[in-house]
């Protein structure tokens, strides 16, 4: 049990935005994670971009889904309430393409969530995406408009592609963000020599950017806001590294491309290394 | 629960670079098409999980047969029997068998799925001639076991003696107006030219593409289908090939 925002969770493992569909599948890991982030939720619906739309590198994936999702709408309509039925904690996690579109949709949601995520670190859209998120002055602009919207948490998805988290973290708490979570994915490409063209640009992800996720996420560890950290997260040890960098909890992502189930496992190794503090 | 840790019960060179693997798995009721995402080591590189076809289920055992093309299935042939395997699946839609005279078309490793599709046709009493292209004599794997299943059956290889040809060569050879159905894999060139063909029936494609999650969750597979994106993993892996846009990108 972790208590963050004055909210109790039964744990420290959530499910990182856009891995795991919308949770309605896995129920057992749905259930059994602290939390879950949605995918991505936009004002309009969105298709996404053409494949290919994932690759693997060593260690790690790169993808340009390009943050495909039905909307504010239907995501309200059709899958917000079997989402709820669930009963687990749910951060809905928002990608706006103008500032006014982030209030927007967390006033379309409105307060029966746990809380809100603000995306404005996704490198796969052209508008809006990473770019808000490398502007202090434009990522406070962000919280302050939504902070007018809802009482519930709000937490700021960071990116670390070229930019300081830290300058970035602090313009967030300084407009009034309840926590920060980083990373999202970094700028990565992969090359076809035959061709001699890339095969994919996109987002870096899984165990190949896990240290440098650490070390953002160790960056920002005086900020007095709660810290989820995430970036490359596959066991129980990973999980208490960031832990132990400062982060009050964490989210798993690629990992579940790999295992669907993997959470829970991640979750009894953590428990057993929480209690054997000497390791 | 599709998490699965089966032993390798035979593993077996069907040709220089293709083999075979067999487990055991009670209690499924797969239908072609339908795959695992296979595990192929404990470390983080390769990453993601190979989807591999289901070539044969009898009884309670499944069979697989693969090409090596690179790292994760290069991994893949190094395993031996009596080790253990984690497995995910069976994976992607479920198939409808129709009653309706059939065209097989396999080019490659293609023949993996359609293997298992002609065995089931065969279950049901249903006519099909099986048409299989390779790149040399020795890449025809299953050759055998397909002449068990029928007498109307072709191989053709690009190198082959007296004919040489592929698998969408010799469909002139054929009376093409008694099938009523068609199902193909093979590589994405040949289902293009298959497209542009097209044959008076409904062609069902077997497709195949790298994929993430392999169930459905990431988004990372998608193929354009009548003008909107599909996964391949869930929605497919089979598709009716007039639908499939092709130059949405790569399949
Ligand atoms: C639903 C489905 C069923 C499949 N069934 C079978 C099967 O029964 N038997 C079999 O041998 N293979 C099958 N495949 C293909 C198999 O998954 C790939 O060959 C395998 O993932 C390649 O992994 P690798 O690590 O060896 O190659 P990598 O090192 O990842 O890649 C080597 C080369 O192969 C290409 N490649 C990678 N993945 C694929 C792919 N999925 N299809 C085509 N080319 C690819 C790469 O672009 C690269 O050029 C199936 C694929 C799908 C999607
Ligand atoms: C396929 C895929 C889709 C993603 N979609 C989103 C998204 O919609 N919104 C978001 O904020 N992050 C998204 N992410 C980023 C992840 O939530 C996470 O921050 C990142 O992948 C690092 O964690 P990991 O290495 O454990 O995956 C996505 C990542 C992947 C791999
Ligand atoms: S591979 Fe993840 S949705 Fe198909």
């Amino acid at each position: 049990m972790v208590e963050i925002f004055d909210i109790k969770f039964k744990n420290p493992v959530f499910i990182a935005s856009g891995v795991f569909g919308f949770g309605l599948k896995y129920k057992s890991v749905t259930r059994g994670v602290g939390a879950i982030f949605t995918k991505g939720i936009t004002l309009k619906p969105r298709v996404g971009n053409p494949p290919p739309r994932i690759y693997e590198t060593p260690a790690g994936i790169i993808n340009s889904v390009g943050l495909e999702n039905p909307g504010v709408k239907e995501f309200c309509n059709s899958i917000l309430p079997r989402l709820k039925k669930l009963n687990n904690r749910i951060f809905v996690n928002v990608a706006g393409f103008t500032i006014d579109e982030y209030a927007q949709i967390v006033e379309e949601i409105g307060e029966g969530v746990t809380g809100f995520e603000l995306n404005v670190s996704c490198p796969n859209v052209k508008e809006g995406g990473v770019l808000f998120g490398q502007d202090p002055k434009m990522v406070g602009k962000i919280v302050r408009m939504v902070r007018k919207r809802t009482r519930r948490p709000i937490i700021v998805k960071l990116t670390a592609n070229f930019c300081d988290p830290l300058k970035i973290g602090k313009a967030c708490v300084d407009a009034g963000a309840d926590g920060l979570s980083l990373i999202n994915t970094i700028f990565g490409m992969a090359f076809d020599i035959k061709r001699k063209k890339p095969i994919i640009t996109g987002g870096l992800s899984g165990p190949a950017i896990k240290p440098f996720a650490l070390y953002c996420l160790h960056r920002l560890k005086d900020l007095k806001v709660p810290l989820i950290g995430m970036g490359g997260i596959m066991t129980g040890r990973d999980a208490y590294e960031f832990l132990l960098a400062g982060a009050s909890a964490v989210a798993v992502g690629t990992a579940l491309l790999r295992d669907p189930y993997a959470p829970l496992q991640i979750i009894k190794e953590l428990e057993v290394l929480l209690q054997n503090k000497s390791v | 629960m599709i998490k699965h840790t089966v032993k390798i019960l035979k593993k077996e060179w069907l040709s220089a670079d293709i083999f075979s693997l067999e487990f055991n798995l009670p209690g499924l009721h797969p239908t072609p098409g339908q795959f695992f995402q296979v595990r192929i080591n404990e470390t983080f590189d390769p990453l993601l999980n190979r989807p591999i076809s289901i070539a044969d289920y009898e009884k309670t055992r499944v069979s697989m047969v693969i090409k090596v093309v690179g790292k994760g299935t290069e991994l893949l042939s190094k395993k031996k029997v009596g080790e253990e395997l984690i497995v995910y699946g069976p994976l992607g839609r479920r198939l409808k068998i129709e009653n309706k005279n059939s065209l097989l078309i396999a080019g490659g490793i293609g023949v993996a799925p359609l293997f298992f599709l002609a065995k089931r046709l065969k279950r049901a009493w249903i006519d099909f001639t099986f048409v299989y292209g390779a790149r040399n004599p020795s890449a025809l794997v299953l050759k055998d076991e397909i002449e068990k299943l029928t007498s109307n059956v072709i191989f053709i290889t690009e190198t082959g003696g007296k004919k040489s040809g592929t698998a969408l060569s010799v469909l002139s050879e054929l009376n093409l107006t008694v099938y009523e159905i068609g199902y193909a894999c093979g590589p994405k060139a040949m289902l293009k030219e298959l497209q542009k063909l097209n044959l008076g029936f409904p062609i069902y494609a077997f497709c195949e593409d790298f994929l993430g999650c392999g169930c459905g969750l990431c988004l990372g597979c998608a193929i354009k289908y009548y003008g909107r994106y599909q996964r391949i993993c869930e929605d497919g892996p089979v598709f009716e090939l007039k639908g499939i846009e092709f130059d949405g990108g790569d399949i």
